[in-house]
Parts: C-alpha cells; sequence; structure tokens
C-alpha cells in the first residue's frame, strides 16, 4: 500500500514500503516533457536531462557518479512525451544519498556553458546511434505524419536542426521552470525507516519555492480527414511497415479495452520497456497471419497511450522477398477482422492473464516498482494502475470490437515504408 | 544474506533456487549443452534451440504458444556457443505445468517442416539484418579476429551459407545426440521455496531424459593482431569496437581484471574511458568496456559509437586512455570507490527476480560454489592494488588490441591505432 503526502511547496510524495527488500528505489517524475517544446527547440528536455547529470549546488561535476557507484547502485533518467524521471536504487540505508542528489538535481543544477557544449555533441551522437536504425526513422516519420500540430510530431530527442542550434540560456530558463516541487512528484520504494523518511524528504526539499506551472495544453490535434502515406527510401536489410491510428489519451475509459485488443491481436508485453526481456507472444492473432504465414519475422502492436491522445501502432518487419504491399494489406486485412470478429473467449481469456502476469514481471524489484509508479503518477496518476487492471477485467469482446470500430479506421490511418535499397560498397 | 539453496535431480540436473518474498512470481534461467560447440553440421544447434518452441510430437507450434501465453508465462530457448539457454517467467500456481511444457519441448520436438522452413527464413533473415546494424558488425569483425579459426569467433547461427544447407533429419540428430539432462542447470528466484521445488517442479523435470552433457571444449590458439573496416555508407554514426583476448572466467586473475574493467570502462558512466570519451570530448553517447570470460578463454573489449568525423579522435582518446593505464595507475582512491561499488552492488544488482536467477546461473555454470555470494565482499576486499595493477599490465596492452570499425567510413580509410 502506497501513502501519499504533498509538501507546503507542492511536492507529491508517494511512499511504498517493502520491508523484505535489500535496496530502495528514489524517483522524482516532472510533468514535463517534449509534449512542452515548441518548434525550434525540440530536444530541449532530453538534452536537460543530460544536463542534470553534471553538477551544480554542493554536487561537482561527476559527483552523482561517484556518490551512486561507491554503494554500488543503479541510477539512470529517462525523457519521455509527457515527462522525465530520474532515479537512483541503492542499499536501503543509504537513502539519505539519492534524496541529497535528487534535491540538488531539483534547483541547483550548473548549466555551465563549456558543459552545455561538450553535451551537444553527445546528444546529437545519440541521434545519430538511432538514426542508423531503420525502425527509428520510420517510427519518427509515423510520428510526424500523424501529428502536424500536436507537439507529438516529433519524438523527445528531437530534430538534428535543433539540436545543433539550441543555446544554453533557453534551456537553463527551460530548467528553471519547470524542475520545481509543484511539477513533480517523488516516489520512493522499498526497504527504509518509515518513521524517519518524511523529515528527511522535508529537510531536503521543504525550503524550494513553487514555480508557475506548465501552461496547459492548447494544441489540440485536429481529427486526421484521410489516410497519410509516407515511404522511407534507404540502403538496408529489409523492409518494414508501421501503422499507427489515432486513439484517446491515456485517462479516458477505452484505455483497457485498447490495451486488451492489442494483446489479443500481437500479444502483451507490458507497459515498462525494460521488462520484456526479448520475449515474443505467439498466441495472437498477426503473428499467426504475418510471421506464422511466412510474410514477416517480428510483428507488434501496442497502444502508445499518453497524457494527450496517441497512437495505436502497428510494426511488421518484411521478411525478405515478400513484397511490402502484401504484407500491408494482410496486416491491415487482420486488424479490420477485429471488427466483424471479435474475440474468443480464448482469446480473451489469453489476453487478460498475460496482462495480469505482466503487472507481477514488470513490477519486479524496487527499480521497476518506481519506474511504473512514477510512469502512471505522470500519465494518469499513480492509483491508475489499480484503475487499468481492474478496468481490463471488465473488458469484453464486445468492447473490443467497439473499440476497433471507433478507431481501427482508414481516415486516420498513417502509413510508413520504410523500403531497403540495395547496399552500395 | 542470500543462500540458494541446490539440489541435483535423479537425471543428473542442478535445480538451485532463492525466494525472493518482494517479488511474487517465478523467474527462470537454465541451460544445457546442446550449444554450437556440440553441433556436428554448422547451424543445426541453432535452428534446433529456435525450433523448440515450434511444435511438439503430441503439441503444434500454435497450441504450445496458446498454453503457455495462457498460463501467464513467458519462455524462449537460446542458442549460445557453448550452450542452449532457456528462460521466463510465470505466476507460481501455474509453474508445476510451464515447467511441463518446457521439459515437452526439450524431449519431443517434432521438426514440422513449415517451422523448419519458417525458422530457416527468420536466421537468414537475422543474419541480414544484424550486417546491416553498425554495432553488431563491428562486434562480428572484432570477434572473428580475436579467435580466427575458433568456436568463439564465429557467429553461433552459422553463416548464411551455412543455415540454407541444414536439413531436417540433421536437426533430429542433433536433438538426439546432445539433448539430456546430464549437466543441465536449471535457477528459479522469486515465489520459491524448498517444498514447492521439490514437490511440484521436480517431478516434471525427472522426466527429462536423453543422451547429452558438456562437450570438450578446445582451447583457442592465440590472435592476431588487425585492423578491420566495415564501410556501411549509408549509416549516420560509426561503431568501434577495440578488443583483445583475455582470461576464462576460472583463470586465478580474474577478479583483478574485472575490478580493471569496471574501473576503465564501467563504473558510473563509464569509468575513466567515459569521463574522457563522453564527459570531456563530448564524442560520443555510449562508450564503454566490457570483459567477457567464458569456460575455456574470454576477451576484453571497448566499443563506442561516434560521429565519423570523430572516428580517429575516439580511437586515440581509447589509446590514451589504455596507455595511461599503465603510465597512470588506478589511483588508491579508484580501487576504493571499485571495491565500494562490488560490495555494494550485492544489495542492489540482485534485487530482481531474473537478475537473482541470472546470478545464480553464473554460480552453477562456473562452479563458483553455494556460498559465492557470501565469499564475494572478501574476495573483492581481498584484491591488493598490486594484483590490480599487475593485471591491467599483463592483460590490457594496447600491442595486443585488435580494431573493427563499422559505419560511413570509406573501406580504405587509413585508421591508427
Amino acid at each position: 500500500m502506497a501513502t501519499v503526502t504533498k509538501l507546503d511547496n507542492g511536492l507529491k510524495i508517494i511512499l511504498k514500503h517493502i520491508p523484505e527488500a535489500t535496496a530502495v528505489s528514489v524517483w522524482v517524475g516532472y510533468r514535463i516533457g517534449s509534449r512542452n517544446e515548441r518548434p525550434g527547440m525540440t530536444g530541449s528536455t532530453h538534452w536537460v536531462e543530460h544536463m542534470l547529470f553534471k553538477g551544480g549546488g554542493k554536487l561537482k561535476k561527476g559527483d552523482v557518479d561517484t556518490l551512486v557507484s561507491r554503494l554500488g547502485g543503479k541510477y539512470n533518467a529517462f525523457t519521455d512525451t509527457d515527462f522525465t524521471a530520474y532515479f537512483e536504487t541503492v542499499p536501503a540505508d543509504a537513502i539519505d544519498t539519492a534524496l541529497f542528489i535528487e534535491a540538488e538535481r531539483m534547483r541547483n543544477a550548473a548549466f555551465d556553458e563549456k558543459e552545455f557544449q561538450a553535451e551537444r555533441t553527445v546528444v546529437i551522437s545519440e541521434r545519430e546511434g538511432a538514426e542508423n536504425m531503420p525502425e527509428f526513422l520510420a517510427e519518427e516519420e509515423l510520428w510526424s505524419n500523424a501529428f502536424h500540430i500536436h507537439p507529438y510530431h516529433w519524438l523527445p530527442i528531437g530534430w538534428k536542426q535543433d539540436l545543433q542550434r539550441l543555446d544554453r540560456d533557453t534551456m537553463y530558463r527551460h530548467y528553471l521552470r519547470y524542475y520545481a516541487p509543484n511539477n513533480a512528484a517523488m516516489i520512493v520504494v522499498g526497504n527504509f525507516d518509515r518513521a524517519g523518511v518524511m523529515d528527511k524528504i522535508r529537510d531536503k526539499f521543504g525550503g524550494f519555492k513553487p514555480e508557475q506551472p506548465p501552461e496547459p495544453m492548447t494544441l489540440v490535434e485536429p481529427p486526421q480527414m484521410g489516410e497519410r502515406r509516407a515511404v522511407i527510401r534507404k540502403p538496408g536489410s529489409v523492409d518494414h511497415i508501421f501503422a499507427g491510428w489515432h486513439i484517446p489519451e491515456f485517462a479516458h475509459e477505452d484505455t483497457a479495452r485498447l490495451a486488451v485488443m492489442s494483446a489479443v491481436l500481437a500479444g502483451w508485453r507490458g507497459f515498462n520497456p525494460f521488462a520484456y526481456a526479448g520475449w515474443r507472444p505467439r498466441s495472437n492473432r498477426l503473428y499467426k497471419a504475418l510471421v506464422e504465414a511466412k510474410l514477416a519475422t517480428d510483428v507488434i502492436c501496442k497502444a502508445d497511450v499518453k497524457v494527450d491522445p496517441g497512437l495505436l501502432v502497428a510494426h511488421a518487419t518484411v521478411k525478405m522477398g515478400v513484397p511490402v504491399e502484401k504484407v500491408e494489406e494482410v496486416l491491415l486485412k487482420e486488424m479490420d477482422r477485429i471488427k466483424k470478429n471479435p474475440p474468443t473467449k480464448a482469446e480473451l481469456e489469453v489476453a487478460k492473464t498475460q496482462i495480469h502476469a505482466w503487472s507481477g514481471f514488470e513490477n519486479d524489484g524496487v527499480t521497476y516498482q518506481g519506474m511504473m509508479t512514477a510512469f502512471f503518477e505522470m500519465a494518469v496518476g499513480f492509483e491508475g494502475y489499480d484503475r487499468f487492471m481492474a478496468a481490463v477485467d471488465r473488458v469484453s469482446a464486445k468492447d473490443v470490437q467497439e473499440v476497433a470500430r471507433k478507431y481501427v479506421n482508414e481516415e486516420s490511418r498513417t502509413v510508413v515504408h520504410f523500403l531497403a535499397q540495395e547496399v552500395k560498397p | 544474506m542470500i543462500q540458494p539453496q541446490r539440489t541435483v535431480l535423479d537425471n543428473d540436473m542442478a535445480v538451485l533456487y532463492q525466494p525472493m518474498p518482494a517479488n511474487p512470481f517465478v523467474a527462470f534461467h537454465g541451460c544445457l549443452w546442446a550449444g554450437t560447440a556440440s553441433e556436428d553440421k554448422r547451424g543445426a544447434a541453432d535452428m534446433t534451440a529456435r525450433l523448440l518452441l515450434g511444435g511438439t510430437k503430441s503439441k503444434k507450434a500454435d497450441k504450445l504458444a496458446e498454453e503457455t501465453e495462457k498460463l501467464g508465462a513467458t519462455l524462449e530457448f537460446r542458442n549460445a556457443e557453448e550452450a542452449v539457454h532457456f528462460g521466463g517467467r510465470c505466476p507460481r500456481k501455474t509453474a508445476p505445468k510451464v515447467f511441463g511444457i518446457v521439459v515437452d519441448c526439450l524431449s519431443n520436438p517434432a521438426f514440422p517442416p513449415s517451422e523448419t522452413e519458417r525458422t530457416r527464413g527468420e536466421v537468414l533473415d537475422e543474419i541480414r539484418i544484424d550486417m546491416d546494424e553498425t554495432a553488431r558488425r563491428a562486434a562480428k569483425e572484432l570477434m572473428e579476429s580475436l579467435y580466427p579459426n575458433h568456436l568463439y569467433g564465429r557467429d553461433p547461427r552459422g553463416e548464411a551459407s551455412d543455415v540454407k544447407r541444414i536439413k531436417r533429419s540433421d536437426l533430429v540428430s542433433h536433438h538426439k545426440g546432445h539433448y539430456g539432462p546430464q549437466g543441465m542447470i536449471l535457477t528459479m528466484s522469486g515465489d520459491v521455496d524448498r517444498e514447492f521445488v521439490e514437490k511440484q517442479i521436480a517431478p516434471a523435470l525427472s522426466k527429462f531424459d536423453g543422451d547429452g552433457g558438456k562437450p570438450k571444449l578446445a582451447v583457442p590458439s592465440s590472435s592476431r593482431r588487425s585492423v578491420k573496416v566495415a564501410a556501411m555508407p549509408h549509416k549516420s554514426q560509426v561503431d568501434i569496437a577495440l578488443g583483445l583476448r583475455a582470461i576464462p572466467r576460472n583463470h586465478r586473475d580474474y577478479y583483478s581484471l574485472s575490478m580493471v574493467n569496471l574501473l576503465f570502462g564501467q563504473i558510473g558512466l563509464y569509468g575513466r574511458l567515459g569521463r574522457n570519451l563522453r564527459d570531456t570530448q563530448g564524442l560520443a553517447y555510449y562508450s564503454f568496456s566490457a570483459l567477457d570470460p567464458r569456460l575455456v578463454a574470454g576477451h576484453w573489449a571497448i566499443v563506442a559509437g561516434v560521429n565519423p568525423e570523430n572516428l580517429q579522435k575516439a580511437i586515440d582518446g581509447m589509446r590514451m586512455e589504455i596507455e595511461r593505464l599503465h603510465k597512470e595507475p588506478l589511483t588508491e582512491q579508484e580501487i576504493t570507490n571499485g571495491k565500494d561499488n562490488q560490495v555494494g552492488s550485492l544489495k542492489v544488482m540482485l534485487e530482481r527476480n531474473a537478475e537473482m536467477a541470472g546470478e545464480m546461473f553464473r554460480m552453477e555454470y562456473f562452479g563458483l560454489g553455494l556460498d559465492y555470494l557470501k565469499r564475494f565482499p572478501d574476495i573483492v576486499r581481498g584484491l591488493t592494488p598490486d594484483q590490480i595493477h599487475e593485471a591491467a599490465e599483463k592483460y590490457i596492452r594496447l600491442e595486443d588490441c585488435s580494431l573493427a570499425v563499422a559505419g560511413p567510413v570509406k573501406k580504405d580509410r587509413q585508421i591508427s591505432l
């Protein structure tokens, strides 16, 4: 059971005490992601995340690294479209170190100009590494075609042209405005002193002043008026197809139905991208129609639910020698079929069993529990996880059929082909 | 303190388990000695392992998948150079049935022609995809240089030409000759206890029978230094793999060398190497070192992904850090940090079921003993600066390094190491 406290400055604290754990994981999530960026400054949120490992306040450059490493701990950060999150997992008796780091990070980052410039090439290198992968290029094309108005038009890494131009002061202002207690939630999961932990948190964070919160989102993506298509031709090994359909925001009542539908179509691999561990679900419609039928070597379908309306994304890796059009035809036919042929009792049972089993797998250990709590807190409130699981139980075959009819339509579809061209030496 | 339990079944399978009450499901990891080292025909081990989920004598592939997923389980088999690995997760209540499926897959694969052809196509595409990925391509080139004409230097899947030649009879023969429980390992972590393992899991596992056993692995001959360039002009970034032959896991210098590796290119944001290449020069998003000790040999490698314009600068940085290891040996403070990291990590790095199952697996695989985790802090604390410096001096030598780069560089580009 979690306990929730809110400090006077607006910082929300979620504590999950697990006495059997040998470690404690401290997460701080900020309600700032690439959705809060505007053209010309794309990728800035992610770049800020990088800068927050470079010291400031009582932390010298490299201190985060040294302090956590000495303890044998884990640490990292993630920038999403909707939020940014930081964590340290340390031995249970070393929670003070994690709280100290996060407190300095929240208000005292240095943003040294020299460090800022050195990080530019690191961030660009991260992007260029991703550009080596056809899947990244195709996914970027998918979102940028499906969203013309809303900032989901770009991925959190940002456009390279912006990364080449962004300046330190813009970024620092971004940091000061959004890295404030009233725009954050702290999650502490694991073994800690229940009696004393809140005093420690108040001591470190209680003195921070709130800032003006992010402006409410005013950019609303208008309904798509027809299918959009894009083609990337680039040397490569195999073709890929990505297809996306507009779906509502995470908080919408259809989210659980869409999750069950995606599980029926392509299996369930959870919300936590680190937990799937290379597993491939095989008892699902798209696997049978595409992989078993030797048209594709892999297929995924996932409702990418976000704070604002997102996309249902299907991706097939086309088998060598198979025309991409053939794979697209079967993929789309299978996506459509669920409107006429709702899931059988057995299909529904497998989908729900998987989602429930994964709730254990993706909450394995204090770090993952911290991640899942932070992820849900940022999207819909951390209690949303239990609501989601309960809603999954209530989903019927007819519900799945209805959400398919509502969202899986040609007029709201975007299709991207990555067509691998011959590699010339 | 973590103290795994171990039991050996009548069929010689070793089962290790560790309760983790905070994580209420079962994660498992196992292996049997039917990997590439055991194959008579190249590529047979890999195809056989993949086809374990391709249907058994009593269940077709789709039925197997449906049954497994209905139990809320994940299950995969994966071939590697020395052994075939398997792993997955499931709720406690369905674990007996899941292990029943594991044993059915291991004992009775049917190798149906349709699934065999599908799998062949999948392997061929996978090889093709890997050849187009800069990091994998650089790693492959480096491994071929480090282990010429040896199992460790080859793709465990076989080359595309091998995969095309494999017949169903090769798979049947590989399975018949090498799939048995002798020396097999299974580790489980999470919602497990003695009674559960002995009464509910062991009966299913004990049914596994067949011929198998640990293959004799040849010690690889020495490697010859090389510089290789895989030109991939259509890519944005170059991947660099620089490495040398090191030591097997059970070598007496393992812990000293492991400490050198930790401090050189692992700890925090990639140790000394990361501070130079990423933090100071801003050349790479990732740049780290890894020690990969195996049963009869091992290697140490640095990898990094950089813009092609920065290729030589990054290699120079790697070279400088290797030379610095000798000119400015690891300091007392660095070594203390490294020791603290290793000892502290026991409480943090084994917090997940999957991590615990993996660690127990390594304990059994390399014969480290059930008390390994208890002894580990003393082993680390007992390392002297001299031992660590000697390991760096003896094993991390620039003159032994081979280099492979893959990405948008010309094949004839001059690269100095």
